[in-house]
């Protein structure tokens, strides 16, 4: 186990810049996801991490170690690829067991940490199979046994559960956050899912075009997005954003939209009146309620989409489309006017331009 | 019931493609019947009864004479040895040469490609003239190695052609993983890409096989001492202007093609997934 310090790293392919400076910190036994949409780089930066990539710039140090001309086996870490990568001919048992073999380690050693290895991921009457005979759910775990069998610096994770289906990937979820923690080992997961990021990870890096946009723990980067991106990145359904100013109101300064809605400034929000804003709140931040209640917003709806234990709601308010998500069941529909109140204490203020945060 | 559903399903398409496989596969045959009941037949017998025709006393004879007569204790020694050699040492320069190729990253390694393909496309009868004045100038005519270089130098190149965009085939995860696992490239090689390649090595051995077994015209042209002939040289021995020994020289054929019939026996099982397997992989 160790930590892993990413300092100004780089990535050129040929004139194309692909990463521009990446500075992250990962203390030891962390969990730490890298998350963005395609083509930002995580997936390059963790590659580099594991020494399949050359670095352009900067450095990667893994415990005290500088691992930039480091080759991929002696850097001491262990990866999961996204299609698993078996090897085909081999039993389970045996891919788990290759790398101990190339070790030069003792049969005895070998089999004892295959045998545990199984005994955590529950693949001991697998052992002699092969992997074209696994589910894709057996055949993720081995690709775990073959990492963990290692007992590594670092885990790497390369979208693991993306060949999954959607139960299964669940499952796996918990399955990999709990043998992180039994394990203690440093682990740095790549994923573009944002729940999967926000359900595993002890700290979250967002990234876009090869920059880190925010690094925090998952409830920092929900509560306190540090820009538009990153609070249009995290959380689903996305967040609202309506462009708007600061101007005087019978209660103070509040913000009015471009169409005329006035909603109340966020808690702690001061800005000066006259000031360009895009005012953000979450649709699970937004309450239904009755009209004339102070605050209160008139909405048409566009679209209802119940799922049971909640309903979204698709909204008109103004011009701007807004998403809700209500835990009440809403029996209006297409075209319907419904009233609903944003929490003001829980909104955000972009600034228009930078997209950054105000408060 | 399950019986008569499968029988008034029956693809009129299918039928008649399995129907023209089946002329062809007669069409094909047919020489090797005539060849092998030849080869059990006396002179006389050749000369009154039909082409297949069965024989009627078999003259194994025919086998022993052939023997003798086209110098096969010297060219059945000299086929196999040039073949043992060659098939197994071609195709294994070729796949370490198709992975690094296909593996190793190196800025040249589409520009070798592309030379070593062009290595194909030149037919070899071209180059029998060059050929003989350069194996002559290396001193090797008449010896194994002035026969086993020059089919080492036209086998390689289409086997590096087909194995190159077989490993390419190979999901690059593969080989990052057996990185990571602490394996070297060749390590690699050995241990994941060799394995999940017999398939298609087995296939190419075979052709490979037959290819030199049968080989022709280099080893005429390089081959001048009858006691370094290989077997289709032997079968010259039987082809004279007054020599009408067909038994025998059928007996000698049958003699030549066996060892071929026998690897393709053996192998065509892998030969025939070989085929496939590089369509199925993603």
């Amino acid at each position: 186990m160790s930590n892993v310090v990413i300092s100004d790293v780089r990535k050129n392919y040929g004139p194309t810049k692909v990463i521009h400076g990446v500075d992250i910190d990962i203390d030891d036994g962390e969990f730490v996801v890298l998350v963005g949409p395609s083509g930002c780089g995580k997936s390059t930066l963790l590659r580099m991490i594991a020494g399949l990539e050359d670095i352009t710039g900067g450095e990667v140090r893994i415990g005290s170690r500088i691992v930039n001309d480091v080759v991929a086996k002696d850097r001491d870490i262990a990866m999961v690829f996204q299609n698993y990568a078996l090897y085909p001919h081999m039993t389970v048992a045996e891919n788990m067991d290759f790398s101990l073999k190339l070790k030069g380690m003792g049969k005895g050693e070998r089999e004892e940490r295959v045998a545990k290895a199984a005994d955590i991921l529950g693949l001991g009457p697998l052992l002699a199979r092969y992997p074209r005979q696994l589910s894709g759910g057996q055949r993720q775990r081995v690709a775990m046994g073959r990492a963990i069998v290692r007992d590594p610096q670092v885990f790497l994770f390369d979208e693991p559960l993306s060949n999954l289906d959607a139960k299964l990937r669940v499952e796996m979820r918990s399955e990999i956050k709990a043998l992180q923690h039994r394990l203690k080992t440093t682990t740095i997961y790549v994923t573009h899912d944002q729940i999967e990021a926000m359900t595993m990870a002890d700290k979250i890096v967002v990234m876009r075009d090869g920059v880190v946009e925010q690094c925090d723990t998952p409830l920092n980067l929900y509560d306190r997005p540090a820009n538009m991106f990153v609070a249009a990145f995290i959380g689903s359904p996305s967040m609202n954003f309506i462009e708007g100013h600061v101007q005087s109101g019978a209660n103070g300064p509040a913000f009015i939209s471009k169409d005329g809605v006035e909603m109340a400034l966020p808690a702690g929000a001061n800005p000066p009146v006259g000031t360009a804003v895009t005012y953000g709140f979450r649709p699970e931040h937004m309450a239904l309620t009755a009209a004339g209640v102070a605050g209160a917003l008139p909405a048409s709806i566009t679209l209802v989409e119940p799922t049971g234990s909640e309903t979204m709601v698709f909204l008109k308010l103004g011009t701007a489309a807004v998403a809700g998500v209500f835990r009440e069941r809403i029996t209006a529909g297409e075209g319907d006017v419904i009233h609903v109140l944003p929490d003001p204490t829980r909104a955000h203020l972009f600034d228009p331009d930078t997209g950054k945060r105000l408060t | 019931m399950k019986q008569m559903i499968a029988a008034t399903r029956r693809d009129p398409v299918l039928m008649g493609l399995w129907l023209s496989l089946l002329v062809f596969a007669l069409i094909w045959f047919a020489p090797f019947v005539f060849i092998v009941f030849t080869s059990l037949k006396s002179s006389p017998e050749i000369m009154t009864s039909g082409a297949f025709t069965p024989p009627g006393a078999l003259v194994t004879q025919n086998y022993a004479t052939a023997w003798n007569r086209g110098g096969f204790d010297h060219a059945f020694f000299n086929s196999v040895f040039v073949t043992v050699i060659k098939v197994p040492l071609g195709l294994m320069i070729a796949a370490l040469s198709a992975y690094a190729l296909a593996r190793m990253k190196n800025r040249w390694n589409k520009l070798v490609l592309l030379f070593i393909v062009f290595g194909t496309m030149i037919p070899f009868q071209v180059m029998l003239a060059p050929l003989f004045t350069l194996v002559n100038s290396l001193g090797l005519v008449d010896t194994y190695l002035g026969l086993i270089l020059p089919y080492l130098a036209f086998g390689i190149p289409y086997q590096i052609f087909i194995l190159h965009s077989f490993f390419k085939s190979v999901p690059k995860e593969l080989s990052e993983a057996a990185l990571i696992d602490g394996a070297s490239h060749f390590t690699t090689f050995r241990r994941i890409f060799l394995p999940i390649t017999l398939p298609v090595m087995a296939a190419l051995l075979i052709l490979d096989f037959v290819a030199t077994w049968n080989e022709f015209a280099m080893a005429l042209v390089i081959l001048q001492d009858a006691d370094k002939w290989t077997l289709p040289l032997g079968l010259m021995s039987f082809q004279g202007q007054f020599s009408n020994e067909y038994g025998q020289l059928n007996a000698a054929i049958v003699m030549t093609v066996l060892p071929a019939v026998l690897v393709y026996l053996i192998f065509q099982r892998y030969f025939v997934s070989g085929l496939t397997s590089g369509a199925v992989k993603g």
